[in-house]
């Protein structure tokens, strides 16, 4: 993963370290809360120190994961969170080239729109399973329904997240080769971008701002 | 209880009247559940709706102090129709009995009986015509207008149920639902009971409620059968037995009389107090009075003194003098006394007019308090408001053993003497009673040997044989059972008694053989055949009832004989032997002897033994001379009361209470308020579940403080509107003596009366409460701090005092009081 | 094991509070200081140092008469419990007897058991950061005791035994009382292991549900959400491998540029 040169900087070491920072505290609170969820994940509080311990973590890197949401959102809301019409709804219409033989995909800018449903997902039930969160850890005072309605809508937040994190996972490694790179040292190659952000490549190109690795 | 708990099962009718048994008795439910399940109706009479009514069939309200009204009214319609169960009354009672024509009802003599003398009673009316060999003259149709069951008739015609409800405020048709249901136990074979309590003894006619009911339950036959009898439901473990043990002034134990200064010899004691009978068919048991009162010398004295002697060394009363609870504080409050025993108790807290009480202590030069936490009355002098340093008192504490920390019996209220276990020792210091007293005992006897004095030897010739002594003379370790054993009675030397030969030192099997030479001793004659040779009857724990009825006869001891339903003679025809109740028979004729309970002194069937051997003509009194304030009851308004006159006759208070005012002490214990606007509501005090007496044992225990953790006063919704006081606010409950603060408890269990046309309000609060909280107890190093405590103090900082005729028990159950918002 | 019933018969409560106080004694629970509000009732509801509260409940009659209403407020030992349902940690757990135990040791605190409880039962102690209930004194059952409270209690309102046997008790009982008695208990969450027998409509008491019910959200969340929640995300990796497997991955690197 060591980057060569010519390949393109596409991302800060800023956001790779709030990347970095928002995948931790989300797949830690995913595997505590499942091991809470699940009787028979149990076993995954063993680090923890058990159950007990484990819950207290789960409700503290709750907590932490805060900023890192708020932070991911608005570092990334103008590149992920506005779609571009119609292209980015013929791309979704296309399912983006990845699932069946398309001859023309629509063109993309830094991020396809796959990823920007994911963005999306990840603000909305982020915030979401904040506020149910903090609702069942202290549910004094409030309608005993509405707590109620808390553990289903964290439990549907879940299914969701989850969901898009084993997706964006998959294409984030081997699914899309050289994509990993973007969040680990920030240089892609070029031949990456022409295939994921073609528009956004142009861009920059046409605004020379493009940065490329220029060795060591 | 002239039965016993179990036996409340087999009752057909359950009257609670002046007792809230589910609360303050909550076993006895065990058994009135019990009984309600097989079919049998509870009746609640109270002022206030209790858990007991929230579980009775009928539930009827009456004012405070009304009780003899009510159930006078009960009379008059047993006997309008014709419900009474007459071959009972007609046998067993004295209805038949005439009457000395010059005797006096009050319906025709001002309210009063005929022999009023100023504030006592000549009783000289008061008797039974006789003929010439001296039996009482009898009319077994009972038509003669002398005889006692047409006195009944007249005296309680007066009491229609427009009067009743007038004065009880109860209406009229509860009562005759109460009368109906209750006169239904006069069928043979039905059984009524009454449970009854503090809500009966504490007022001015105390003794009359009670008379007025066991007049009922001998029209009704209720007496001496399962499931019926007058059933006094004790407020402590052990007063029963206590009483039994000479807790009161005028009685020694075994219910013999404390000799006056009148009765210079033995002889002149016993004359005076064995009742004499020309009834032939009484057996009269009071004739054996001279073999109990020798027996009981014997067990304090032995040998060491002939029984003249011993007798002379028994303090004596002064005539017409009254030693009771009141008269004693009363004497304390006027400096009569320089020293105090308060022992197990709070007279503090539970002294009726607790202000004086207090007040009272601090002219002592000391005091002693034997108990087994502080309590308001050790502490007097730290109390607040009072300026320790003028006290003079010196006040020194002597912590003692609690129940479980010791080994002995107590007698519970079915007259049951149950044995108890050691569990634990006592904690630091403290030590049993019994050792206390011993102890006191040995220093007394040296000081008196040493300086002498007055009947020294009253002191240094009894004996105290409770324990191995040591070599030098005292007891190296106190032994319960040789306590137990002296109450019991031995042999004091080797005799025959009815054909049967006993050695010395053997235990008397039953008070059937005690003797009048000296013979025997007998600590308590009522608890002769408790400790035989047999072993300690009391500590029997067999749970097999072969009685069928639950009697349980060999589950620990019951006197007297282990019987445990008294006049159980009377449950059975006199003529056939066969018992009213077949279905519950208490007594049976097996063609050769008795079988079931140990049978009440009776012969074999139509001998014509009487059943009631206690009494010395051996019939039930309907007809009761023997009452300080008239034969029958009659009501009389409490002390203090809402109402400007008697409604059923000018006579206003009972005339023969012991009025201190009247004789001039003038002291603030004579404070009273009667139909005053500054005090215009009724007053009761009572008890909760969570508390018990002063709540020395209880409100430190943080489970049930946190249960009743404040005095409260509960108040009806309609008075609660026009104080303008919240449900849970802090107010103020006063009367002329004195003011207590408490939580307001407005409750739908409280109604306005209409006595007369007028609203009546009456409240009540529990009285376990005082100022003492563990927050002042003074800690050492280490010591666990409680965190749980009560607020408020003693109730009894409203109560009067007054005391009944007979029995100077306090009236706290009846007096006047004022609520204000707290500040007003 | 036999799955044994607790009855509290209010026909023949007192409202002695011998029962309540026995619970505090056997399970060893503190008292709390406490105010009088008005009310015989203390503490005014159930508490962390309370698992059993005798209920006081007066009411004006139509007739100007009173009635005052005790009832016996502890869990009711669902069979189809809320709580155990949504318990992470196996804390809470069914009995052999089927009543419902706690085991302290293994509580996370979450409360969650508090929230679906139809009975409003569970207490949170901030102090020990865990729940606690009534267990019906698991511990005593099971060596052949009947719980602390029914030992305590003196009327017989409170029994203990096997089902059948306080069925029969039950019927015997609702049949002496003549429709003057109400059961209550054995028509909801899988009938319960305390039931009640009142002398009034379940609807006059306070603080108790007419209808309990499982919460519809618990069960959208336990039997919907729950293992859609596996569901899903399986999809998405059963997904991604076909992906791998059938279209390979995307062709994003020029070899000349080398890269991963």
């Amino acid at each position: 993963m060591i980057p060569q040169k010519g390949m393109i900087k596409v991302s800060t070491a800023f956001e790779r370290v709030i990347h970095c920072y928002l995948a931790i505290t989300c797949l830690l609170l995913i595997i505590t809360g499942l091991g809470m969820m699940f009787h028979s994940l149990n076993f995954l509080a063993q680090p923890f120190g058990g159950l007990k311990s484990m819950k207290t973590a789960h409700t503290y890197l709750g907590v932490i994961f805060i900023p890192a949401l708020f932070i991911s959102a608005l570092l990334w809301w103008k590149d992920a969170g506005i779609f571009d019409f119609p292209s980015d709804i013929e791309w979704l219409k296309k399912g983006g080239g990845y699932l069946w033989h398309v001859d023309n995909v629509p063109e993309t800018g830094k991020y396809n729109p796959g990823q920007k449903l994911f963005f999306l997902t990840v603000v909305i039930f982020g915030l979401l399973m904040i506020i149910s969160g903090f609702i069942m850890w202290f549910p004094e005072g409030y309608n005993k329904e509405t707590v109620n309605w808390m553990y289903a809508l964290h439990a549907l937040g879940l299914l969701a997240i989850l969901s898009f994190v084993i997706v964006h996972i998959y294409l984030g490694t081997i699914g899309v080769p050289g994509s990993a790179g973007a969040i680990l040292t920030g240089y892609v190659p070029k031949s990456w971008c022409l295939k994921q952000c073609p528009k956004w490549l142009r861009q920059q190109e046409k605004e020379d701002k493009l940065e490329y690795f220029e060795g060591h | 209880m002239t039965n016993h708990w179990n036996d409340i099962q087999n009752s057909d009718c359950i009257l609670i009247m002046g007792s809230n048994a589910a609360s303050n008795h909550p076993i006895s439910f065990k058994y009135v559940t019990r009984a309600q399940e097989r079919g049998a109706k509870l009746i609640s009479v109270d002022p206030r709706f209790t858990r007991t009514s929230s579980k009775a069939d009928i539930y009827a309200p009456l004012r405070s102090g009304t009780d003899i009204a009510f159930l006078g009214g009960m009379i008059k319609y047993i006997l309008d129709n014709q419900l009474i169960q007459k071959k009972y009354v007609r046998h067993y009672t004295n209805a038949t009995f005439l009457v000395n024509p010059s005797f006096k009802l009050p319906g025709e003599n001002n309210g009063v009986f005929s022999g009023l003398v100023g504030h006592k009673y000549d009783k000289s009316s008061w008797s039974f015509q006789t003929d010439a060999e001296g039996i009482i003259k009898k009319d077994m149709t009972m038509q003669d207008p002398h005889c006692v069951y047409r006195l009944l008739k007249k005296q309680y015609a007066r009491y229609t149920p427009q009067m009743v409800s007038k004065i009880t405020g109860t209406p009229e048709d509860k009562l005759l639902a109460i009368y109906k249901e209750y006169a239904g136990t006069g069928k043979t074979g039905k059984a009524g009971t009454i449970m009854y309590a503090m809500g009966w003894t504490q007022h001015t006619v105390g003794t009359q409620n009670i008379r007025t009911m066991a007049m009922i339950q001998l029209l009704l036959g209720n007496m001496g059968v399962a499931g019926g009898g007058v059933n006094a439901l004790r407020g402590e473990s052990n007063v029963q037995g206590s009483t039994d043990h000479c807790l009161l002034f005028h009685i020694l134990p075994g219910y013999l009389k404390t000799p006056k200064a009148s009765q210079p010899t033995l002889e002149a004691y016993n004359q005076k107090y064995t009742p004499k009978t020309k009834e032939p068919h009484s057996l009269n048991w009071w004739k054996n009075y001279p073999k109990y009162s020798a027996s009981l010398l014997r067990s304090h004295y032995g040998m060491n003194a002939s029984l003249e002697e011993a007798y002379h060394y028994l303090p004596k009363l002064d005539d017409g003098k009254n030693y009771s609870w009141l008269s004693l504080f009363e004497r304390m409050y006027k400096g009569g006394f320089s020293g105090f025993f308060a022992w197990g108790q709070n007279p503090a807290c539970s002294g009726a007019s607790s202000n004086e009480v207090r007040e009272a202590l601090n002219k002592l030069d000391w005091m002693v308090n034997v108990n087994i936490f502080d309590n308001e009355t050790g502490s007097f002098w730290k109390a607040p408001g009072v300026n320790s340093e003028k006290i003079k008192t010196e006040v020194f504490m002597l912590p003692c053993a609690a129940s479980m920390e010791k080994e002995g019996s107590i007698t519970n209220s079915g007259r049951w003497m149950q044995w108890r276990y050691k569990a634990v020792d006592s904690p630091g210091e403290a030590k049993p009673d019994s050792e206390i007293i011993t102890e006191l005992f040995y220093r007394l006897k040296k000081l008196y040997k040493k300086e002498g004095g007055p009947l020294a030897e009253a002191i240094t010739r009894l004996t105290w044989n409770y324990g191995p002594l040591g070599a030098d003379g005292r007891i190296r370790h106190l032994d319960t059972h040789m306590i137990a054993k002296e109450i019991n009675g031995y042999f004091l030397q080797d005799t025959t008694v009815k054909g049967k030969k006993f050695k010395k030192g053997t235990l008397v099997p039953s008070f059937a053989y005690l003797q009048d030479d000296g013979s025997t001793s007998s600590g308590n004659w009522l608890y002769c055949n408790s400790y035989t040779e047999k072993g300690n009857m009391a500590a029997r724990r067999n749970y097999k009832d072969k009685s069928g009825i639950g009697l349980y006869s060999e589950w620990s001891w019951c006197w007297p004989v282990n019987r445990r339903i008294i006049y159980n003679g009377a449950s059975v025809d006199p003529d056939t032997g066969i018992p009213w109740d077949k279905k519950d028979p208490v007594i049976m004729w097996n063609g050769s002897k008795w079988i079931g309970d140990v049978p009440d002194g009776v012969a074999p069937p139509g001998a014509g033994r009487l059943p009631f051997i206690m009494k010395p003509h051996g019939v039930g009194s309907i007809f009761g001379p023997g009452r300080a304030d008239g034969p029958f009851p009659e009501h009389y308004e409490p002390l203090e009361c809402p109402v400007e006159k008697n409604y059923l006759s000018p006579q206003m208070i009972n005339p023969v209470i012991k009025r201190w005012d009247k004789e001039g002490t003038g002291t603030p214990v004579d404070a009273r308020a009667t139909c005053d606007p500054r005090f215009p509501f009724v007053c009761s005090t009572y008890r909760v579940s969570e508390h018990w007496q002063t709540g020395v044992m209880t409100r430190w225990c943080p489970w049930l403080a946190e249960m009743q953790p404040d005095l409260f006063v509960e108040i009806s919704h309609e008075l609660a509107k026009l104080k303008g006081i919240k449900n849970g606010e802090i107010i103020t409950v006063s009367s002329i003596r004195g003011k207590v603060n408490a939580v307001a408890m407005v409750t739908h269990r409280f109604k306005p009366f209409n006595i007369a046309g007028n609203t009546v309000h009456e409240v009540g609060l529990p009285w376990h409460y005082g100022w003492i909280t563990t927050k002042m107890r003074e800690y050492v190093h280490g010591d666990k701090k409680p965190e749980i405590f009560t607020r408020g103090d003693s109730a009894n900082m409203l109560t009067p005092f007054i005391g009944d005729a007979n029995t100077m028990i306090p009236e706290s159950k009846a007096f006047m009081v004022n609520i204000e918002k707290k500040g007003v | 094991m036999a799955e044994k019933i607790k009855l509290y018969d209010a026909t023949k409560c007192t409202g002695c509070r011998g029962c309540q106080l026995a619970c505090k004694q056997w399970n060893d629970l503190p008292a709390h200081q406490t105010r009088n509000t008005g009310s015989y009732q203390n503490p005014a509801d159930l508490q962390s140092n309370t698992w059993l509260l005798m209920r006081f409940q007066e009411m004006a009659t139509d007739t100007g008469g009173v009635e005052w209403l005790f009832r016996h407020n502890a869990c009711m030992h669902c069979t189809d419990s809320a709580c155990v349902r949504v318990c992470p940690s196996e804390a809470l757990f069914h009995t052999s007897y089927g009543t419902v135990a706690l085991d302290q040791s293994k509580c996370i605190g979450c409360k969650e058991c508090m929230v679906v409880c139809p009975f409003d039962v569970p207490r949170f102690d901030p102090k020990t950061n865990k729940v606690s209930k009534c267990d019906m004194c698991f511990a005593r059952v099971e060596r052949d005791m009947e719980p602390a409270c029914v030992k305590a209690c003196p009327t017989g309102a409170l029994q203990f035994g096997d089902k059948d046997k306080m069925l029969a008790v039950i019927r015997e009982r609702t049949a002496a009382l003549g429709g003057k008695g109400y059961l209550y208990g054995d028509k909801f969450v899988g009938g319960t292991h305390m039931l009640y027998i009142l002398p009034e409509k379940p609807a006059k008491y306070a603080e108790l549900p007419e209808n309990p019910r499982i919460p519809i959200s618990l069960v959208a969340w336990k039997d919907w959400l729950k293992p859609l929640s596996l569901l899903a995300p399986g999809v998405a990796l059963a997904g991604a491998l076909l992906h791998y497997l059938t279209k390979g991955p995307k062709d994003t690197i020029n070899k000349q540029e080398g890269g991963v």
